[in-house]
Formats: structure tokens, C-alpha cells, sequence
């Protein structure tokens, strides 16, 4: 992934450098290994602090609102599903086109920090990491290791078929082969073959388990409201109390208010403390969609 | 310090009795986190945990506490306080989560004002504590003098040296509750054990890698407010949820609010709240004064390395590390110690 | 003694309800169990936590002075949910309150200085409780002169009119000064903003405490008249406020910096904020 490093470095110190954009958003080393953090980068001498590899998880789209309103403009680092987040952003006129300078990247999965964390040595920094289609190596001050994606990578990468940013400005890497999945759905399948009372079961055990600290809901992309329902004190319609009807109204309002909307970055899986399977929520149907030939009694 | 032993082969049958004779929470798993939960006995207990995903504070704080029922009609009011707190006993809490106990205990016992809620339970939980068999990545509680062996808020420390248990006991607590169950807590040969847990003590001492040194930072927080620190990127990225604040062992704030049922009658309630909302500090009339994130992050940094020290002499964080592995940006206090460290030395 | 260590409140009857303003009214309330009210022992400046069932609580100062009677005054706003319940409650209804809480106007300190009071639309609420404890029959010859100088948008926006025209006018070595921001057929004296006639009025520093309460706004223009007027720092004291909740010190919300409005204030003195946090 060198390369693709030492690209995105470049473009972003020219972005800055004539004055194209004041800030870049981008992913820098986190703390762990197998992390990365969002980093801004207002002059070309910080374009160091951008990285690329498997540990870029977050979806910095959303940043972009809080610079909606700064006077320059703003380039930011996305992946394929990071990429319809901005189509999203720009569909609700929550930005600009002309404001935001789109630096895409191909991306050949993103693996989970905490599963790779538990294989290296702890405290091991990191030097380098490359695709090999079916794993990812990664060199490390302390050996060498290799994942392979199937066991290591996020839920959401498994699956993915938009390898590349569907919009971008400037493209850094190689354009990857996109697949299509059958098995996309699948856990929705699997879902859907439950009896109701299943259902009903195997989500009360998921949504009695949430804090309501509500990460989901502000990592979200088409979450964009100023004041959330949530989070309005007059009146106060869904009360702090964490109990099961409680936190019930708030994922399926939550559910409801993104259908149709969202754009599957898996973003509120991944975040959610409780690990709650959010994504599959979101992509139940009938949530998923409306048609006009639902039955009415369903609205 | 008096010590006893519990073979391992023995662990079942105390849970089994505590949990016949107390209300037993004890860590247990779920999918595949772990909580502390109540539990029927030794059947449900999860020990292959390093921590728990939410801390045990909740014994004591719970995130939703009822505080009394009330009827209300108008002109006549009636408060009804819910009864006596059950006998608790709160196994396995790790020895970070156990010393996060003592620092919330003088925020509810101290000063001006106690609290009867915190207090009943405190006095009649007894909590035992277990001491760690790995140190995570994001582990630090050595930091602030803790240690992953350290009995400190244990009444009773559970250390696992081969197939037994060396339990220091640390209080009048612990030992009442070792001498009732006398049969299983052995004295014999308890004074033996001592080298074995230090030795495994000082081994998990050289496992941590998170490098944390405090040097300089309380007497910069002191004499600086605005830093230029805190318009850097820790702010910025923070999407402003309350995943550190709730997994936090030391948080304590909270909010309190109605519920009604019916036409007259309601309970009060009070439940965790997250000093990253923005409502948190929003006034009825609309002023706000911590009205972005970067106000809010930083009373949350100060209120753990200056804040909770200034007031009770104990800093408010004990390196659990459970807000670096919740948090979906990873914003990192280690970090945010390391670099305020080194903004003191340049200063 | 009420249990300070509850979070409970205690049933209050509405004995009496003064519209102050129109979206402004006092009530004075007893407490039903009289023992609780014998031994309430609130002091100058203290606030209490106001229970409204099914809408929950909120911190109102106490208005009145304990020197006044076995009472307790509220004067509160209209500003929210809780405020428009309360708003609605009829002479003879009951609601809950807990406390006293927070600190007092350092009466103590203040004995043998003369007091000038500064207040601004709804903030006079807070600092009444002093002005009716220097200006009580107990306690007048520990205090000097007392001048209270007051502004409101309007005629229709003063508070305690019969304070500021009746009551407090003829009690000795007093002065009161009251101005407001737009004139009206209802309104014969003043018109300007409060900052600007405490540098008319001119109070000379000697000897003299300044006792400042009102909008931020005005605040902000009001204290540089007082620097001006050669007021130090120790000698302007002003009063706070935050959200709470539990007005005990542990909800975490309304602190300042490593202090706590609602158990170490809300009273504090200019010397003591310059050496806070700007964050309230």
C-alpha cells in the first residue's frame, strides 16, 4: 500500500499547496496497530499524517457537514462505500459539490482491529501491509503476519460491490474488479425464515443490550437533522431510560427514519459498543424500501 | 493482611452458595460481550474475560434507578421510596473497576451532600474482586497506581495461582464473608501463596505497552483552560456519542426526569447520563455553556486528569482502557496525557 | 430538618400567586409538614430543586427572605415544559420542593458596608432575598445605606412592582433606582439601560458591596462601569446559573471548571470568576 500512501500524500499536499482546499480529511495511524484515526490536515507540511491500508474503517464523509459552512473549501479520503455517503450528503443538500474535493481510493476490504489485535504482539508498531487478494500481509516491527479476509475482515467488506468510489475528483490506486454477491442479503434471509415470535425474540435480545449512546446514530451519514428526535427536550418523546420499549422506539424510529436512505456503509455496525447488528436492521425489508403495492395495513 | 484459599475445584460451590444467600452479580457472556449481570449461580459465570464491555459501576449506579412512585392529583402528594437494598455480592469485578468504586464513593458519600441510594447498596454489596491474567493493548490502569493484582475497592481479591484462588482479605467485610463460608476459604498454607501473587503480579507489570506518564500535566490543566491543544484533532474527530462516557467506570453523571403512568400516578427516575450531549448543559432558556464539542471533550479530559482530582484528591480515571477500545474514532486519553505531557515540557 | 442526603422532596401547599410579569409569577409556598418549615434554615442567595410530577424538577432561587415569615417565595419564568405546568397551578395545589441548597450572599462579610444592587429584568429574583434580609426590622442596623437599582425591557417587564413602588420606597436610607429599556403610557420615570445608570447613579466603591444580577448581555456592559467606578473585584458579587439536576453535587452538569454552581455557588464574587473558567 506504499504506493498508494505516498499518492494520496502528494495530491493532498498539492490540494493545499494551491490553495484548491484548506483542509483535508483523511486517515492517519491510530494508536493500536490495527487502527486508524481521522486526521485533518490544514498545510502541506501535515500530509505525512495520512495513511492507507485495511485499518480505515471509518467513513470520514460525514465530517464534512461540520465544514459546510467554513469559508474554504474541503478534500476528503473515501472508499467505495464512503464514496455513495457523499452522493448522499449532496442529495440532501447537506453539502455542496463545489465545496468538496472527492479523493477516492479503492478498497480491497477493511479488517477488524479488534480480531487482528488479538493475533499481534501487542505494543508492535506497524511498517507496512499489502493485498494479496485473498489475505492481507501485514509487517510489523515484530514479525510478519498475513489475515485472511474471510475470517478477519468486516461483515460489510465481505460483501461489498463497490471496491471503488462511485464519485471522486481524484482517484489514487488501481481500479479493483467488482463483484456482485448473491449471498448479500443473506442474513436478512435468514432472518426472514423466522417465525415472528422468533423475530420478535432474537431483536428484543439485541435492542435490551443498547446503551443509548446513541454512536450509531451520530457516525450516520443520512442522520443529518439538527435536532434529532432523540435528542429533543420539548418535548422529550423518548425518555433516557435504557429498558427494552424504550430503546425499542428509538432503533426502529431510527430504522425507519433512514429507509430507503441509507447507503449500507455499515458505519453504526461497526461502531455500536453493544454490537448490535444495525446493519441488518437497516437492511430488512420492508424497512429497506417502499413500494406502492405494499398492503396498507403494513403502513 | 490476613489471606485464605479457594481451590479452584471449589469456585462452583461458593457461587452456587452466594448465590442462594445473596443477590450474585457476576460477569457473564453474552454473544460476545460480557456484562455483569444478576445470576442464578456458578452455571451462568463467565471467567475467560479480560474486562467486562460495560464496567460493574452499575451495582451501585445503576443506568436506570427508580428513586420513589409518586400520586400526584393536583392538591394532595404522596412519595413512596422503594424498600431496603438486598445483599449483594459482586463477584469478579477486575481490580481496575473495583478501585473505580472508590472514586465514585466520595462523589455520592462525600461533601455536603450523601446518597441514600448509592450508600444502600454500598453497604450491602461486598464486592470480590479478581485479580487479571492478561493485560490488554489498551490496559494503563499501572498509570494511577493500580495494578492488575491490586486489591484496592476489593473487600475480598481473588488471585489465580494454579489450580487455586490466593483471596487477600481486605476488609472487616471480606472476612465476614470468608469466615461464614469457612469451609472453603482455607487458612492453611495461605501465607505460602503471598510469593506466588507477587510474582505474577511483577509478571503482568512488564506486559503493558501503552506508555503513560502524567509528568507535568495536572499543573499545566491548572494554569491553562484554553490550550491550542484543544483545538486539534481530538475534537474535531469526535462524533459526539456517549460510548466512553457509559462504558466508563468513573463516570457518574446523571440525569432525573418523570415517568408518568396514568392520570396521577408517576415514578421519578434517574439514569446515566453523557456530558458529550449536547443537551447535557443546554438551559431551559437556550444558552449553552459547552455549545460545541470541543467544550465538551475537554471538560471531559479535564474532569478526569484535573477536575475529579481537585476535588477529591483522586484521579479520575483508573486505565481501563475501555473507552479506547469502544471509542468509533479512537480518541485515546493515553494520547491526549502523552501530548499534554509534552505541550507541558515545551511550554 | 429535611434529609439532605434524599433526592425526595417534600409536598409544599401554593399559598399565594403574584403575576409579576406575563411570563413571570411568584408563588409563596408552605411546607405541609410544619416541622420541615421551622427548620428549613435557608439563607440569602440559596436555591432549591422545585419538583413538578411528570415533568420533573428544576433549581429556582428562593426569593424571599427567611426574615420575612415561615414561607418560601419562587418567582419563576416561563420557559420551558416544567415553568408552563407550574405556570397553570392555582392557589391551594401543591407541588414538591428539596433543600435549601448552595451557597449565601456573604451577609456575614457585608455587615457595616452599604449595599448597591444591580438587576436586570427576571435577575432581580435572585438577589431579593438579600435586599429583604438587609432591609428587615432584625437585621437593618448591621447594614448601611441599601440602593437598588433596576431595569426591565418595559414597564410591563419589572418585577415586584410592589417592592420597587410600595414596600421598599419608604424604608430609611434607602434609594431605588429603576429604569427601563423602551418608555410607554405606563411609564413616567427612566428610560435607558441599566449600565448606563449605574454610571449616572455613580456609587462610590467606599465602603460598599455590589450586589449584580441579570442577562449576560447586561453584565458584560455593567461590570466595566463598575471597574470604572473603582469597584474591585472582591467587592462585586454576582449569582449564577446552570443547568442542574440534582443540585447536590454529583450529576456532573453544572460545573465550572473543578467547581460545582450548585454546591459551591451559585453565589460567587468577581475575583472568584476571573480565577474560573469562562465556561458558564
Amino acid at each position: 500500500m506504499m504506493g498508494v500512501i505516498q499518492q494520496l500524500r502528494e495530491q493532498a499536499k498539492k490540494l493545499l499547496e494551491e490553495k484548491k482546499v484548506d483542509l483535508v480529511i483523511g486517515f492517519g495511524q491510530g494508536t493500536e496497530l490495527a487502527r486508524t484515526t481521522p486526521v485533518f490536515i490544514d498545510s502541506p507540511e501535515g500530509v505525512s499524517a495520512l495513511t492507507w491500508g485495511p485499518f480505515c474503517a471509518n467513513n470520514l464523509a460525514k465530517y464534512l457537514i461540520d465544514y459546510k459552512n467554513a469559508p474554504g473549501n474541503v478534500a476528503v479520503v473515501v472508499k467505495g462505500c464512503d464514496s455513495r455517503s457523499v452522493i448522499r450528503l449532496l442529495d440532501d443538500n447537506q453539502i455542496s459539490r463545489d465545496k468538496v474535493v472527492i479523493i477516492g481510493v479503492p478498497c480491497a476490504g477493511q479488517l477488524e482491529w479488534q480480531k487482528v489485535a488479538a493475533e499481534v504482539k501487542p505494543g508492535a508498531g506497524l511498517k507496512e501491509t499489502a493485498d494479496n487478494g485473498e489475505s492481507f500481509s501485514v509487517k510489523t516491527d515484530a514479525g510478519d503476519y498475513s489475515f485472511n479476509k474471510k475470517d478477519y475482515m468486516l461483515h460489510r467488506c465481505l460483501v461489498c460491490e463497490n471496491p471503488n468510489p462511485v464519485i471522486s475528483d481524484i482517484t489514487v490506486g488501481k481500479e479493483l474488479p467488482v463483484k456482485n454477491y448473491e449471498e448479500r442479503f443473506a442474513e436478512v434471509s435468514e432472518l426472514e425464515q423466522m417465525s415472528t415470535e422468533e423475530k420478535s425474540a432474537y431483536w428484543d435480545k439485541q435492542f435490551s443490550r443498547c446503551l443509548r449512546c446513541y454512536a450509531c446514530r451520530n457516525v450516520c451519514s443520512v442522520c443529518t437533522c439538527q435536532v434529532c428526535v432523540f435528542d429533543q427536550m420539548l418535548p422529550m418523546w423518548v425518555s433516557k431510560r435504557t429498558n427494552l420499549s424504550e430503546n425499542t422506539v428509538f432503533h426502529i424510529t431510527r430504522a425507519f427514519h433512514v429507509a430507503g436512505r441509507c447507503v449500507d456503509c455499515g458505519e453504526c455496525d461497526r461502531v455500536c459498543p453493544m454490537d448490535i447488528p444495525l446493519r441488518k436492521l437497516n437492511q430488512l425489508s420492508p424497512l429497506g424500501e417502499f413500494k406502492p403495492e405494499d398492503p396498507e395495513e403494513f403502513m | 493482611m490476613e489471606a485464605r484459599i479457594v481451590k479452584k475445584g471449589q469456585l462452583s460451590e461458593l457461587l452456587d452458595k452466594l448465590a442462594q444467600e445473596y443477590d450474585l452479580v457476576a460477569p457473564v457472556q453474552e454473544e460476545t460481550l460480557t456484562f455483569f449481570r444478576k445470576v442464578s449461580g456458578a452455571k451462568d459465570v463467565f471467567l475467560e474475560y479480560t474486562n467486562s464491555d460495560v464496567s460493574p459501576k452499575g451495582c451501585f449506579l445503576p443506568q436506570n434507578e427508580k428513586t420513589f412512585n409518586y400520586t400526584y392529583t393536583g392538591d394532595s402528594l404522596e412519595i413512596v421510596k422503594p424498600g431496603d437494598e438486598k445483599k449483594t455480592v459482586l463477584f469478579g469485578a477486575r481490580p481496575c473497576d473495583a478501585r473505580a468504586i472508590t472514586t465514585l464513593d466520595p462523589v455520592f458519600e462525600g461533601e455536603k451532600f450523601g446518597d441514600e441510594y448509592y450508600s444502600s447498596k454500598r453497604e450491602n454489596t461486598v464486592i470480590i474482586g479478581l485479580s487479571c491474567s492478561k493485560v490488554l493493548s489498551t490496559c494503563f490502569c499501572y498509570a494511577f497506581d493500580g495494578g492488575p493484582c491490586d486489591g484496592t475497592g476489593s473487600d475480598l481479591l481473588f488471585t489465580e495461582i494454579g489450580d487455586k484462588y490466593y483471596v487477600e482479605v481486605n476488609t472487616e467485610k471480606g472476612k465476614v464473608l470468608a469466615d461464614k463460608y469457612s469451609q472453603i476459604f482455607s487458612s492453611q498454607g495461605a501465607d505460602q501463596l503471598a510469593k506466588g501473587k507477587e510474582e505474577i503480579a511483577k509478571k503482568l507489570a512488564g506486559e503493558f505497552v501503552r506508555k503513560v506518564d502524567l509528568t507535568g500535566v495536572k499543573e499545566l490543566l491548572d494554569d491553562n483552560f484554553e490550550l491550542p491543544f484543544w483545538n486539534g484533532d481530538d475534537y474535531k474527530k469526535c462524533i459526539g456519542c456517549g460510548t466512553c462516557t457509559y462504558v466508563c467506570p468513573t463516570c457518574h453523571c446523571f440525569d432525573i426526569f418523570d415517568h408518568t403512568i396514568g392520570d396521577f400516578n408517576g415514578a421519578r427516575f434517574r439514569c446515566w447520563d453523557s456530558c458529550m450531549y449536547p443537551e447535557y448543559t443546554l438551559m431551559a432558556g437556550g444558552h449553552n455553556p459547552r455549545p460545541t464539542r470541543k467544550e465538551r471533550v475537554r471538560n471531559r479530559f479535564m474532569h478526569k486528569l484535573k477536575y475529579h482530582l481537585d476535588r477529591y484528591n483522586m484521579v479520575g480515571c483508573v486505565g481501563c482502557g475501555r473507552c479506547i477500545r469502544k471509542c468509533p474514532v479512537n480518541i485515546d486519553i493515553t494520547k491526549i496525557i502523552n501530548d499534554l505531557k509534552e505541550v507541558a515540557q515545551n511550554a | 430538618m429535611p434529609n439532605p442526603t434524599a433526592l425526595t422532596p417534600y409536598p409544599v401547599t401554593i399559598t399565594k400567586i403574584v403575576d409579576e410579569t406575563s411570563d413571570v409569577k411568584t408563588f409563596t409556598v408552605v411546607f405541609d409538614d410544619p416541622e420541615i418549615m421551622e427548620n428549613f434554615g435557608n439563607k440569602p442567595g440559596q436555591v432549591c430543586m422545585l419538583s413538578v410530577f411528570g415533568e420533573g424538577e428544576s433549581t429556582i432561587s428562593i426569593t424571599s427572605a427567611p426574615t420575612r415569615g415561615k414561607f418560601l417565595e419562587f418567582t419563576v419564568k416561563r420557559v420551558g415544559r416544567l415553568t408552563d405546568v407550574l405556570h397553570q397551578m392555582e392557589v391551594g395545589q401543591k407541588f414538591g420542593v428539596r433543600g435549601p441548597y448552595g451557597n449565601w450572599f456573604p451577609f456575614d462579610i457585608m455587615k457595616g458596608k452599604d449595599l448597591f444592587f444591580v438587576g436586570g429584568g427576571f435577575a432581580l429574583a435572585p438577589i431579593r432575598s438579600l435586599i429583604d434580609y438587609a432591609l428587615s426590622d432584625q437585621y437593618r442596623s448591621d447594614y448601611g445605606k441599601v440602593e437598588i437599582l433596576y431595569g426591565s425591557r418595559s414597564y410591563d417587564d419589572l418585577c415586584f412592582k410592589s417592592d420597587l413602588f410600595e414596600r421598599w420606597p419608604g424604608l430609611s436610607n434607602t434609594a431605588i433606582y429603576t429604569t427601563v429599556d423602551r418608555g410607554d403610557e405606563n411609564w413616567k420615570g427612566r428610560v435607558g439601560h441599566v449600565p448606563g445608570y449605574v454610571e449616572e447613579v455613580a456609587p462610590s466603591p467606599e465602603n460598599k458591596f455590589a450586589i449584580i444580577a441579570g442577562p449576560p448581555i447586561m453584565i458584560k456592559f455593567a461590570l466595566p462601569v463598575m471597574e470604572k467606578l473603582g469597584f474591585k473585584d472582591e467587592q462585586i458579587i454576582t449569582t449564577l446559573e446552570m443547568r442542574m439536576k440534582c443540585c447536590l453535587g454529583k450529576c456532573g452538569r453544572c460545573n465550572i471548571g473543578s467547581k460545582f454552581v450548585c454546591v459551591d455557588g451559585p453565589v460567587f464574587s468577581l475575583a472568584q470568576l476571573k480565577n474560573m473558567p469562562q465556561e458558564y
